[in-house]
């Protein structure tokens, strides 16, 4: 099949059960995409298939092909930063660094289609991610801040 | 495993045709089943490309493509579908990929959609290879993860129709991440509906008047919710304790809004 | 603040040196390695609670697609031995058995490693291990621990006398006396439901074999250690094996040594003769065992509040019994009660039983947080009976003079407990919320206010084992003035290693981005014991500091030499002295390259020093208690919850904690070890539980039964510091990053109490959840 990552085309061979996470991870080489559940439920493997966020466990990799694919690898241009990575960095919004990406893609969606989000716009979108390490706090402080720059 | 993308319903019908394939919605459910092995389908059929998706308005009501996302209902000001889908947990990852059509075809008891559907009055339409059916919600769900469909039918459009009732929706968790675990679904018009999700097997209707709805709210949900369902989040009996809880909440909240 | 050194560094928050690698998604996580010709390992778990195994047959399996072996325990046997304790029960005079990497003979818990598939990829593993076929004659079982101690229930390991694995008794003075003689006795029992540590990445392991010496990559906290066991299970000498922990993706004890499949992977990859790679599903991780169990005590006071004596039963359950450190756990809820509160008449019996499920392994909190919430009950309880304010209760117990020697013979090296709960009152608004009460109650709301006090010993050594209260560090200054500090302890995330390159730039006098750190790798950094209890900061600190002020005085006595003046400083990377100035990599490269021209200054900038801190004594007393603790952090936590009393959910409203680790070396850091370490507690006090099915499965196995704090379920955590310097460790800091979690539960269940007062519940055990609140509330009603 081909799968479409971060702007590039890759011809990879899959069995068709093989999950989008896996592909990407294991196929097309890229690791910054994470797994912490394969249920759905931890957001560690977040990416961005054609604009929306999509946890990258619950997608056949099959099921992608024809999509744009976006992968934490893509957020920063070289060495700069995107914002919402400094913010993430400034605030100390995170610790063990696992979660991040997927805390990263799930906040610039965010922050990208809600100008001035509340903090329950905030606490909401990152709903379906989690952390045990931070308790939280930061990365709210992190999406916070991430927004109004 | 054989896997189809087929581009329409035809080529859906088709491929479910020999009733042994898996129908893959937006996935958010079927995926990680497969992959714990408590699915293990000899084919796939995605149905990412055959145009189910969406919502338009058809007449006195509203048809919605069985592969809607939630993001998408949530945009929409489709009564109580609209709400719930907002209050739908698992972050906007799933929100934009869980489809409305896939959850009522999964009807896990502790879900959103299946309650506000049968509130609704919806009808769920059906395709198989040539054919086509409509089966009103409160018969479409038959139990604990069991539908009215056939192994070779696929959910296509769930048509809902306008309602001047005032809607109430009003979800119980434990706690931002669990699933439901009691949901009312109130419709507030010259009687009182409201339908309970997540307490019984398959949602509880539970009609009311008026004038006498709280005072007979208690009695009448005891009498309906003989079986509440049990899992480990939460024991049965404590689901029926506070099932007339939370369907109170939700008639209020309509009435307030009528 | 209190006095810090007088160099900058010390006391700011520079952001993650790690950060730039973790934000871009480059960092490498245990499973990111893959190295040419990778084969993957599958764990076949029993599916019985307790039973002989009869048969295994991997025939199927064997001839499944792609793989390379199956192995069984027996044939594991014949290649390795038992895993060594990480901390042996037979030492502390209780029941061991050994721990193999596969089972034998005989499963004791669902999940228990029976056989391994290694194929060439995850998915042809997996499928091939779902052939293994596994027949057991089942045994009965026994899941509850108190029932595990009746005479004739099933026995785990048949050779013992019964299912427990120790019994002790701890404390002081005459108890039973003290509570003959005092004013009102308040009893209670407590059930602290099993929790677990879930790191939102799950365990694993890496392993390949070049001739005779063994890499293994693991996600591990204590890279020495696995090193040693990994030495004696499978008889290989510790200098042909190097071990290197991968970024670890959160730990909170679970990734301490002493697993099963650390022995069992480096031996798949010596048979299958391939690098294996194995890491858990998690529905495995979720198995771990993180606290169980249940407590009854009684307390007596005086009328005006004075709490004269401690007498509390505790039956904890460990599951089955395990090589890792967990199953030591619940000494340390014995040992740390009663906490920071001055009562000498105190017993404490602990018994730890085993029960036909999973063990338990370490736990932030390491038992410590359920002498807390105990401690904090018994307090409450008191005030109650009463009639007193809680706090008040806490104001007349607290220690003031330090040291202070606890009736289990802690030796508390300082604190201001008054400190602590004044400025939590003060900021929670203590006053203006018992005000409030009243009228929300009569609106039908339920609002309550709940403290809790912990005392956290940290940095802990145990003699004879690897829990070690020194550490060891190397700091390196290159010829280019560049420094490589290498250091026994391990980061599984918190950020210790932003701390100790703070650390040592500020010692050394140059700019933290010429620090490099290195941790974690068995062949690079001196002999350590990485990461557990609040340790990292005090004696890897403490070491780095040592080693980094051997370098700065060689740097100063060439500076010196250069200058020809005794008066020379560094700051800022600069050397300066007699009105001139050098940069430090001038002095550097002036000793390493004319060594011979600067005269007897031995020409190396390298220094390799242990720290160990003072307070430790491991001399019993004449009660045989011994101190093996040098600092203890200290905190007050209130918490301020709603009860809807139609369904039974609290909702958290406010939280403040207020801090007293000593020094701190980076206070973001700091809080954000506070904040995770809170966050674990108010879990496990409101949603957080591992339930078993009655066969003894795991019914709880993913993240929507096992329920997490979320993003929306934690309010701002506000936090408080106070800095009382540890008189006993070099900064004065003590360790932070387990306290929290028993403080959260306590101030979360008194809060939950408070709320329902109008009831008269009484809390009896967490998690509080939403059917447990309402059958708490039932149960009061008339
Ligand atoms: C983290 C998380 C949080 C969640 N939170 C909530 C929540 O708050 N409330 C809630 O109600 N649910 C929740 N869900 C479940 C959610 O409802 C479902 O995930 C989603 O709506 C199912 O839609 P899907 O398209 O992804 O279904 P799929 O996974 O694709 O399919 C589910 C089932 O329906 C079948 N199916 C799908 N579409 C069709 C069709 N058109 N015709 C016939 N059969 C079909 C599939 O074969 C499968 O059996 C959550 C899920 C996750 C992972």
């Amino acid at each position: 099949m081909k799968l479409t990552v971060n702007g590039v085309e890759h011809e990879i061979d899959v069995d068709p059960r093989t999950l989008l996470v896996h592909a990407i991870r294991e196929q097309v080489g890229l690791t910054g995409t994470h797994v912490g559940c394969l249920t759905g439920d931890c957001g560690a493997c977040t990416v961005v298939v054609d604009g929306q966020t999509t946890k990258s466990c619950s997608v056949l990799a099959l099921s992608a092909e024809g999509s744009a694919v976006e992968t934490i690898e893509s957020l920063a241009d070289g060495d700069d930063l995107h914002p919402v990575q400094q913010a993430f960095w400034d605030e100390f919004g995170f610790q063990c660094g696992f979660c991040l990406p997927g805390m990263l893609l799930t906040a610039k969606e965010l922050v990208e289609s809600t100008p001035d989000p509340t903090d329950d716009d905030i606490l909401r979108a990152i709903d379906g991610n989690l952390c045990r390490c931070t308790g939280y706090n930061t990365i709210v402080a992190a999406v916070r801040k991430a927004a109004r720059s | 495993m054989r896997y189809t993308r087929p581009a329409d319903v035809d080529g859906v019908t088709a491929a479910l045709a020999d009733g042994d394939a898996v129908v893959v919605g937006g996935g958010t459910m079927v995926v990680p089943e497969m992959t714990h092995g408590r699915v293990r389908p000899s084919a796939v059929v995605d149905l990412a490309k055959a145009g189910l998706a969406g919502i338009a308005r058809d007449g006195d009501g509203w048809v919605i493509g069985a592969m809607t996302t939630y993001t998408e209902l949530a945009r929409s000001n489709v009564p109580l579908l609209a709400t719930a889908a907002r209050g739908i947990t698992g972050g906007p990852q799933i929100r934009n990929r869980g489809t409305v059509g896939g959850s009522a075809s999964y009807a896990n008891p502790s879900s959103d959609v299946p309650a506000v559907l049968v509130a609704l009055g919806a009808r769920m339409r059906l395709a198989r290879r040539g054919g086509a059916r409509e089966v009103p919600a409160a018969e479409f769900f038959a139990g604990a993860f069991r539908t009215a469909r056939e192994p070779d039918e696929v959910l296509t459009a769930i048509t809902v129709p306008d309602t001047a009732a005032a809607p109430g929706y009003v979800k119980f968790k434990l706690v931002e991440g669990s699933w439901p675990i009691v949901t009312a679904a109130a419709l507030a018009g010259p009687t009182i509906r409201v339908v309970l999700g997540g307490a019984a097997a398959a949602p509880v209707v539970v009609e009311l008047e008026r004038a006498s709805w709280r005072a007979r709210l208690r009695s009448e949900v005891d009498r309906l919710l003989t079986e509440p369902w049990d899992d480990v989040l939460a024991p049965g009996h404590y689901r029926a304790r506070i099932a007339p809880v939370i369907a109170a909440r939700a008639v209020a909240g309509a009435l307030e809004e009528a | 603040m209190a006095a810090l050194p007088a160099r900058v560094g010390i006391g700011s928050s520079p952001r993650k040196r790690d950060g730039a690698a973790l934000l871009t998604g480059r960092a490498l996580f245990l499973d990111d390695h893959r190295p040419e010709g990778l084969l993957h390992a599958v764990v076949v778990r029993s599916e019985v609670a307790h039973g002989r195994i009869r048969a295994i047959d991997t025939a199927a399996a064997a001839a499944a697609p792609g793989v390379a072996l199956v192995l069984t325990g027996a044939e594991a046997a014949k290649h390795a031995g038992p895993v060594p304790y990480f901390i042996d029960p037979a030492a502390r005079g209780g029941n061991r058995t050994d721990i193999r990497c596969l089972q034998v003979d005989k499963v004791v818990h669902v999940g228990q490693p029976v056989a391994a598939v290694v194929a060439a990829s995850r998915h042809e593993a997996q499928a091939a291990a779902d052939l293994v076929r596994i027949t057991y004659d089942v045994l009965p079982h026994v899941l509850d621990a108190r029932a595990a101690m009746a005479q004739d229930a099933p026995r785990l390991y048949e050779d013992w006398p019964g299912n427990v694995v120790a019994h002790n008794r701890y404390g002081s003075g005459d108890p039973d006396a003290a509570l003959a003689a005092a004013d009102v006795v308040v009893e209670g029992e407590l059930r602290i439901a099993r929790t677990t540590t879930a790191p939102i990445e799950p365990r694993g392991y890496l392993a390949s074999w070049q001739g005779d010496r063994l890499t293994v990559h693991a996600s591990c906290q204590n890279p020495h250690q696995l090193r040693w066991m990994l030495s004696v299970s499978l008889g290989v000498d510790e200098s042909r094996i190097r071990i290197v922990t991968a970024k670890v993706g959160g730990s909170f004890g679970l990734k301490m040594q002493g697993h099963p499949e650390e022995t069992l992977v480096a031996l798949l990859s010596l048979l299958a003769d391939a690098p294996v790679k194995w890491v858990e599903d998690r529905r495995e991780t979720l198995m771990a065992g993180a606290r169980e169990q249940v407590h009854r005590f009684r307390v007596g006071a005086t009328s005006d509040g004075r709490i004269t004596g401690l007498v509390n039963e505790i039956v904890a359950d460990i599951g089955a019994l395990t090589a890792q450190a967990g199953w030591a756990m619940p000494n340390m809820s014995a040992t740390t009660q009663p906490s920071g509160y001055a009562v000498q008449d105190v017993r404490v019996e602990l018994d730890i039983v085993c029960t036909n499920k999973p063990p338990c392994n370490a736990a932030r909190g390491f038992g410590k947080d359920a002498a807390h919430f105990v401690m904090e009950r018994a307090v409450d309880l008191v005030a109650r009976e009463l009639g007193m304010d809680p706090a008040e209760v806490r104001r007349r117990n607290f220690v003031r003079e330090f040291p202070y020697r606890t009736a289990t013979g802690l030796n508390i090296d300082s604190g201001d407990f008054d400190g602590l709960l004044d400025k939590t009152l003060d900021a929670v608004d203590y006053a203006g919320i018992r005000r409030g009460q009243a009228e929300s109650r009569e609106r039908g709301r339920y609002l309550g206010v709940g403290l809790g006090f912990e005392l956290t010993p940290e940095s802990s050594d145990s003699p004879g084992t690897f829990v070690s209260g020194f550490d060891t560090t190397t700091v390196r200054m290159s010829v280019t003035g560049m420094v490589t500090v290498l250091t026994g302890v391990t980061s599984p995330g918190g950020g210790n290693d932003t701390g100790i390159a703070q650390i040592v730039a500020t010692e050394l006098g140059v700019p933290i981005e010429w620090v490099e750190l290195v941790q974690g790798d068995t062949d690079r950094c001196p002999n350590g014991f990485g990461n557990f209890s609040g340790r990292s900061m005090v004696v890897g600190g403490g070491s780095a500091t040592l080693a980094a002020r051997d370098v700065r005085a060689k740097l100063l006595a060439v500076a010196a030499r250069l200058f020809e003046t005794s008066e020379v400083d560094i700051r800022d990377g600069i050397a300066s002295g007699g009105g001139r100035e050098l940069p430090v990599p001038e002095v550097a490269r002036a000793l390493l390259t004319r060594a011979f021209a600067i005269g007897d200054i031995e020409p190396v900038l390298e220094s390799t020093r242990a720290y160990k801190p003072g307070n430790i004594n491991h001399v019993p007393d004449e009660l045989g208690r011994i101190q093996p603790y040098p600092t203890y952090s200290s905190s007050l936590h209130a918490a301020v919850v709603e009860v809807d009393a139609e369904t039974g959910k609290v909702t958290l409203a406010d939280y403040v904690m207020t801090h007293d680790c000593g020094t701190m070396i980076n206070p973001a850091l700091v809080e954000g070890q506070a904040r995770g370490a809170v966050t674990m507690g108010l879990g496990s006090a409101l949603s957080e539980q591992l339930v078993f099915a009655a066969d003894g499965s795991l019914a709880s196995n993913r993240f929507k039964s096992y329920l997490l704090p979320r993003a929306g379920d934690i309010p701002l955590l506000r936090m408080i510091h106070q800095v009382t310097p540890s008189p006993f460790a070099m900064h004065g800091n003590k360790g932070a990053g387990e306290a929290g979690v028993g403080g959260a539960q306590a101030a979360v269940a008194n809060a939950v109490e408070d709320a329902l007062a109008p009831f008269g519940v009484t809390v009896r055990g967490v998690p509080l959840s939403p059917p447990n609140v309402l059958a708490l509330i039932d149960e009061a009603r008339p």
